[in-house]
């Protein structure tokens, strides 16, 4: 345990320190703001963001071996031997589990407002949502949102780093990972050091993979099916919808490639 | 001298009213252009049939986007290094497989009501529109999803759509990150480019 958080420390410590040695190095103003703009740029640019393209490949043909001969096979023999109902509250209960974590992060963020709506609906679930199977919470106005410590890493200003895919635990950044690593600590079954807390670990981590891999065998199956270059596909997927995440679903059109990308093709001809 | 600084204060309003004004009139003709489609694509993705939804939303984009500027606009840096001989075979398979993902993706919201909801200029020409699926099955997943257009203005005026997302997400983005990854894994153009329309070939052919 003590390992854990050590790790945890040192590699929080690692990000942010970099983080700020970069905005020091840039103590010139205009230097800054050039800086800030060759990031957006390099933002656009995929490649610059995947520099361990070769491993992460392996890693994912490594991970949809996995998949395609566990998870998918168990993920199908859930679905045959439960009802919709059934599925559905265990993701509710899941997610409520996870509550705590996303509340952490939701004061870490600064954003009162939503951590105020996380607490709400762990209190209203965990009661008359009998635990969290149910989620009378929708119904009554407080929709769910999800926030882990990576995003809040992102609203610190800790850069992303390089695009990271490992095998069962999917796409991420290095930022990603280390927030992972947060979460993990934010985690009430973690600090329980008993055999039964153990077995709930465990059971969880497994319900929680079959849970998610579930509602995914076609949306998954249809990306694979249509795309050229499926890991790029997920990539690009992943990208896309983590920056919308870090901004809280506020949506932001600023950092779309320009349309200038678009009109030079008027005079291509 | 005070009525001159008067009438130059009321010069400067009047320009500034009018660089305020303006983008508002170019959102309300870009809205009525998505509105416009979305009402036509309304009974095709009614249709109970998938061939009759797929032949409806081929027709729409035939008519609306415009894919040779998409096609162009995936290809990312290599757009300029593209052979003529090559852009002759890659611009109508690209053509196919873009309106395959366009019916497999937007057939999703087969049944589903969509309704303009506001629209962002990113500049004059460049306009996204949002729309919003209205009146989906409670409890749906699709209740209250933003579908997003990506408008294009040329310079004459004329109104095309050049990418659709859903929820941020957009599809000529990621076509853009996939062939820009086949193009610079294959060695980069010319030979690059030869294999993303090799497998463009194989990929159409499937379907």
């Amino acid at each position: 345990m003590t390992i854990k958080i050590w790790t945890f420390a040192a590699l929080l410590a690692l990000t942010a320190g970099a983080a700020h040695a970069q905005i020091a190095d840039a103590a010139d103003a205009a230097a800054f703001a050039e800086e800030l703009k060759n990031d957006a740029a390099s933002d656009q640019d995929v490649a610059n963001k995947d520099p361990w393209e070769g491993f992460n490949r392996k890693m994912f043909s490594v991970n949809n071996a996995i998949d395609g001969a566990v998870l998918v096979p168990a993920a199908k023999a859930y679905r045959a031997t439960t009802h919709k109902k059934q599925r559905k509250g265990l993701r509710n209960l899941l997610a409520n589990a996870r509550t705590p974590a996303i509340l952490i992060n939701d004061l870490l963020q600064g954003e009162f407002k939503r951590a105020g709506e996380t607490a709400s609906r762990f209190v209203v679930n965990t009661t008359i949502g009998f635990g969290g199977m149910g989620d009378p919470a929708e119904r009554m106005g407080i929709a769910q949102h999800s926030e882990d410590f990576g995003q809040t890493l992102a609203v610190w200003g800790v850069s992303s780093g390089p695009y990271l895919f490992m095998p069962l635990l999917g796409p991420s950044t290095i930022r990603g990972g280390v927030g992972s690593i947060g979460d993990t600590a934010m985690d009430p079954a973690i600090w329980i050091r008993t055999d039964a807390a153990k077995y709930l670990r465990y059971s969880r981590a497994g319900a929680t993979g079959l849970a998610l891999r579930e509602p995914l065998i076609e949306p998954l199956q249809d990306i694979e099916d249509n795309s050229l270059d499926f890991y790029a596909s997920i990539r690009s997927f992943y990208m896309q919808s983590r920056k919308r995440e870090i901004a809280n679903g506020r949506t932001n059109f600023d950092d779309l490639p320009d349309i200038g990308d678009f009109e030079e093709f008027d005079e291509l001809e | 001298m005070r009525i001159t600084s008067m009438v130059h204060r009321l010069g400067v309003a009047m320009i500034a009213g009018v660089m305020l004004t303006t983008p508002a009139l170019a959102d309300d003709e870009t809205e009525y252009f998505i509105q416009a489609v979305l009402d036509e694509a309304e009974p095709y993705l009614n249709a109970p049939d998938q061939d009759t939804q797929f032949d409806g939303i081929r027709q729409l984009v035939d008519k609306y986007v415009d894919m040779r500027r998409v096609g162009l606009f995936t290809l990312g840096k290599y757009a300029r290094r593209i052979t003529p001989e090559q852009k002759q075979v890659y611009l109508p398979l690209f053509k196919e497989y873009a309106t395959g993902i366009y019916q497999n993706s937007l057939s999703t919201y087969a049944g589903e009501k969509l309704k303009v909801t506001g629209s962002v200029d990113r500049s004059q020409r460049d306009i996204i529109v949002n729309s919003e699926i209205i009146d989906a099955a409670p409890g749906s997943q699709l209740d209250h999803m933003v579908v997003h257009w990506r408008v294009y203005r040329s310079r004459d005026g004329h109104l095309t759509i050049v990418d659709v997302g859903a929820d941020n997400i957009w599809l000529a983005i990621e076509q853009l990150e996939q062939f820009t990854s086949i193009i610079a894994n294959n060695g980069g153009p010319p030979a690059g480019i030869d294999a993303l329309i090799a497998d463009l070939k194989e990929q159409t052919a499937d379907e």
